[in-house]
């Protein structure tokens, strides 16, 4: 923990670096941190570590994406075809 | 195939702003109602009030408004089950998506593998935490389209997401689960 206060790799504090790690793994922080981060991940053992976890635990969460059934992907197609067709009245949609 | 010539103005617009998002529609309306049929019905629900909208769009962004729009059928679908909620959108979305905090703390610690764990970890989040889970890191929709359809500021879900995962990585503390990772940066770099 000593190295908080000594060393800033890539400009930023082990700190500052864990505050934007998941945006930062999400994509959504601005590109000038990310090449800071980057930076700073590429020189400290433990953040590198830390955001390894993360991501993993990211992937894992994302194998859990089922595929959407092919008949209900059809079945939503063919209702929005219909609409376009006009073949479904939509002056009963509820709009509140 | 659709053809886009002879159509009307409101129909090209529709078959090219909202037909292309069927199936991330079908995914979120999943994780809204936790029933595949339920969320059929919502998908149609919302088609049928884009359909309506169509031509008061401007088409900018048609995923977040068609979210804006599932989010608003969505209450209602909720209201009309079950009449006596409140009226604040976040908890009717939480109420709405009858999570139950169910899994047992000791279950976690007897299978120490890796997504074991994080599976166990997830079904465990209370229910604020588990949607956004599922909505981002499981359904891929971005920080705003998450916020869009809970209707939650981009701040509020990002909060929720990033303890949601210290929780996850917790848990995987107590289960003692090796999380040594070396060859992530390099899909990192691969992937995005």
């Amino acid at each position: 923990m000593l190295k908080l206060f000594k060393r800033k790799p890539g400009g930023l504090s082990c700190g500052e670096v864990m505050e934007v790690l998941q945006s930062y793994l999400d994509g959504e922080i601005d590109a000038e941190t990310a090449g800071k981060v980057t930076s700073h991940l590429d020189l400290c053992v433990d953040c590198d570590l830390e955001a390894g976890v993360y991501d993993r635990i990211r992937s894992s969460l994302a194998t859990r994406t089922e595929p959407v059934d092919a008949g209900v992907l059809r079945s939503l197609e063919s209702f929005s075809e219909r609409l376009m067709n006009g073949e479904i009245d939509t002056n009963g949609v509820d709009n509140d | 195939m659709v053809l886009l010539m002879d159509r009307p103005t409101e129909t090209s617009a529709f078959e090219r702003h909202v037909v292309p998002e069927l199936d991330v529609l079908y995914r979120t309306a999943r994780s809204l109602t936790r029933n595949n049929a339920d969320a059929e019905d919502l998908v149609q629900e919302t088609l049928l009030r884009a359909y309506r909208a169509i031509d008061r769009f401007d088409g900018r962004y048609p995923r977040a408004w068609l979210l804006t729009i599932m989010r608003n059928a969505n209450i209602n679908r909720v209201r009309k089950k079950t009449p006596d909620l409140l009226d604040d959108p976040d908890a009717t979305f939480e109420r709405s998506a009858e999570f139950a905090d169910h899994a047992d703390p000791e279950a976690l610690v007897v299978e120490p593998v890796f997504d074991a764990v994080v599976e166990a970890a997830f079904e465990a989040l209370p229910a604020m935490f588990h949607d956004v889970v599922e909505l981002v890191d499981v359904n891929g929709l971005a920080y705003a389209e998450a916020a869009e359809i809970l209707g939650i500021p981009v701040g509020t879900v990002m909060s929720r997401l990033h303890r949601a995962r210290k929780r996850i990585r917790d848990h995987l503390t107590t289960a003692e689960v090796d999380v040594d990772t070396p060859s992530y940066r390099a899909r990192l770099t691969k992937g995005s």
